[in-house]
């Protein structure tokens, strides 16, 4: 989840963003001893390198930063909970993303934010970049457009496309829940599941948690027009403008709930709540018609729907947010760094939910060996050394799944993506103290 | 009928793969016929705004069906499982003035469940229909359905129909 903009975080983004102008940049890969060197960088030796690489285009990936290289692409429609702020008011969050990837995932990252009339436009756009890319980035496109752009894209690249809204967040939510189940003596299947709200997040969650074993008909989706269900009013409407949520609405709820939030919770085990601005979207009276040992997130940002300390007094046991101030932050940037860098280490055509759910596991399993309790259920950005864990994780389940073009053991997957990012973060401390990276002025 | 008050009288849920029953409507079965009218009619409305629906469509539909039911030369068929109403089909005989053959059975309304659907119960639904419709006398069927709604327009003409005339729209 992104941060919470605080008066202090606020003034600084502006002063540091006009100070650096830009988070990102371009920087050599190779020495220039003398201008002679442009003769093998450039023509007429690069002319060989194109020859070979045009014979075999997979040699793109050897020869070229192809290997490490991804676009991180939006149309700006719903940037943050800012809604739509169009490509040049997203270029400042791309460029962070961007920054995340490269420092925690060794992953270079170009922001992309485009300018395009159409979903159609921009699906061509981002089918148009495969050739200079390892992976696709999406971000902060508006709902349910977002879910018909990664299916096609998905469908029709041979590289991963990745929408971090969906399937970072959902992934991230099934570590958090699998470790929350865990404190709680529960397990997946078995657990009573509501999700609040039906945008990305939780389209994506319903079908992760369905693929990792709970069962569809123990789920139940709210939206804001209250609980999914096969005979809904509008459930044809949904089916021609929503399908996503039409087939969730076909799917779960298996005791056929109707009504809103609280008739969803009654005897509910685990609530994952992706619905809009807090902090009294949901009230106490509504968690406490939970199981006791309740697991609650919030994830909407800057403002949870709920706060922590209201849903502990609704009889919530385990509480998660998408905020860095508050126990158990429910963080993308746990996950996507990782995910990218396995991906691309065994050159994954795609990444499947099958490498997202190997993701939350370890992720899971990471945090669990550091010890796990109701504030503390999910590994730190500081932790960085569970960065290699899952990206190994990652690019094994991708191999397993036969959608990686290179095979590597599970020790090598690890020791590669250990290597990767540890050269990213040497570059980062090697330009510091060298002064081309300043601190920025007080 | 709505989602709620179904759920209250003790059908349960996703009971779907009970016995299905496709036959006439009973006249207990005539308020949860009446329901699904309505929801063709809101479905119509997704493809084009002359479908928009009147605030007082249920009560209407209640007649309608009613009439189906009762009137000769009118067909209610339902699909039912267990005591559920899962899917309508309303049509009539018509008599054509100037061409041959003279006599249409007329499919105005066909709706099914969304669960129920591609299970081939609308074939099934759409055969008996068409039997029933020829002993009252059709010597060929028609269906009425939005220009717009091309997954109504893909059952029929995969089914052999094609389309024999258009309705153009326009305000004045």
């Amino acid at each position: 989840m992104k941060g919470t903009p605080t008066a202090d975080s606020s003034r600084k983004a502006l002063s540091y963003s006009k100070f650096y102008a830009g988070k990102v940049g371009f920087a050599p890969k190779v020495p220039v001893r003398s201008l002679e060197d442009f003769s093998i960088w450039y023509t007429p030796g690069v002319a060989a390198v194109s020859k070979a690489i045009e014979a075999d285009p997979e040699l793109s990936f050897e020869y070229t930063g192809r290997w490490n290289t991804i676009a991180v692409v939006t149309d700006g429609t719903r940037v943050l909970g800012l809604g739509n702020i169009g490509p040049e008011g997203a270029l400042p969050v791309m460029e962070g993303k961007a920054l995340i990837y490269n420092f925690l995932g060794g992953v270079n990252a170009m922001p992309l934010p485009v300018k395009v009339k159409s979903q159609d436009e921009l699906i061509s756009f981002v089918s148009a970049l495969e050739p200079s890319m390892g992976g696709v980035n999406l971000e902060d496109i508006e709902s349910p457009k977002c879910f018909e752009v990664l299916e096609r894209l998905r469908g029709e690249m041979k590289i991963p496309v990745w929408h971090d809204d969906q399937q970072g967040t959902a992934g991230v939510t099934l570590a958090a829940l699998y470790n929350a189940l865990e404190l709680t003596g529960r397990k997946l299947r078995g657990s009573r599941i509501v999700l609040f709200g039906a945008g990305a997040a939780n389209v994506a969650a319903e079908r992760l948690l369905v693929q990792a074993g709970a069962d569809p008909k123990d789920i139940t989706v709210l939206d804001s027009k209250g609980i999914l269900h096969p005979e809904r009013e509008d459930i044809d409407q949904l089916m021609l403008k929503n399908r996503w949520k039409y087939d969730i609405a076909i799917r779960t709820n298996g005791d056929r709930r109707t009504g809103g939030l609280k008739e969803a919770l009654k005897g509910a085990d685990a609530l994952v709540a992706a619905a809009g601005q807090g902090p009294k979207m949901i009230k106490p009276d509504e968690i406490s018609v939970m199981n006791r040992r309740a697991i609650a997130f919030f994830l909407a940002n800057p403002v949870p729907e709920m706060l922590p300390d209201a849903a502990k007094k609704g009889g919530a046991e385990i509480v998660a947010t998408g905020r860095s101030d508050y126990p158990n932050q429910v963080n993308n940037s746990l996950l996507f760094p990782a995910v990218f860098r396995g991906a691309l280490d065994v050159r994954a055509k795609t990444i499947t939910d099958a490498m997202v759910i190997e993701a939350a596991k370890e992720l899971a399993a990471f945090a669990r060996e550091k010890g796990i309790s109701d504030h503390q259920i999910l590994p730190t950005m500081v932790q960085w050394a569970v960065y290699p864990r899952v990206a190994a994780k990652v690019g094994q389940a991708a191999i397993r799944g036969g959608v990686a073009r290179k095979k590597l053991s599970a020790a090598e997957s690890l020791h590669t993506a250990t290597a990767v990012i540890e050269h990213s973060r040497r570059v980062m401390s090697a330009l510091r103290k060298s002064g081309v990276i300043l601190d920025p002025p007080e | 009928m709505t989602p709620q008050n179904r759920r209250k009288s003790g059908v349960p849920g996703a009971g779907v793969g009970e016995k299905l029953q496709i036959r006439h409507a009973k006249k207990d079965e005539l308020a949860a016929a009446a329901d699904l009218i309505v929801r063709t009619k809101r479905l119509n409305n997704e493809f084009d705004p002359l479908f928009a629906v009147v605030a007082d469509a249920k009560p209407r539909a209640e007649k309608y069906v009613q009439a189906a039911a009762d009137t000769p030369g009118k067909l209610l068929m339902v699909a039912v499982e267990g005591s559920k109403v899962v899917g309508v089909l309303r049509a009539e005989i018509r008599e054509r003035t100037f061409y041959e053959p003279l006599m249409q059975g007329f499919i105005s309304d066909f709706y099914i469940l969304p669960e129920y659907r591609r299970k081939a119960m609308g074939n099934e639904m759409l055969e008996k229909a068409s039997a029933e419709l020829k002993k009252m006398g059709a010597e060929f069927i028609v269906a009425d359905v939005p220009a717009q709604n091309e997954i109504a327009n893909r059952f029929y003409v995969k089914r052999g129909f094609r389309a024999i005339s258009s309705l153009f729209g326009k305000a004045p």
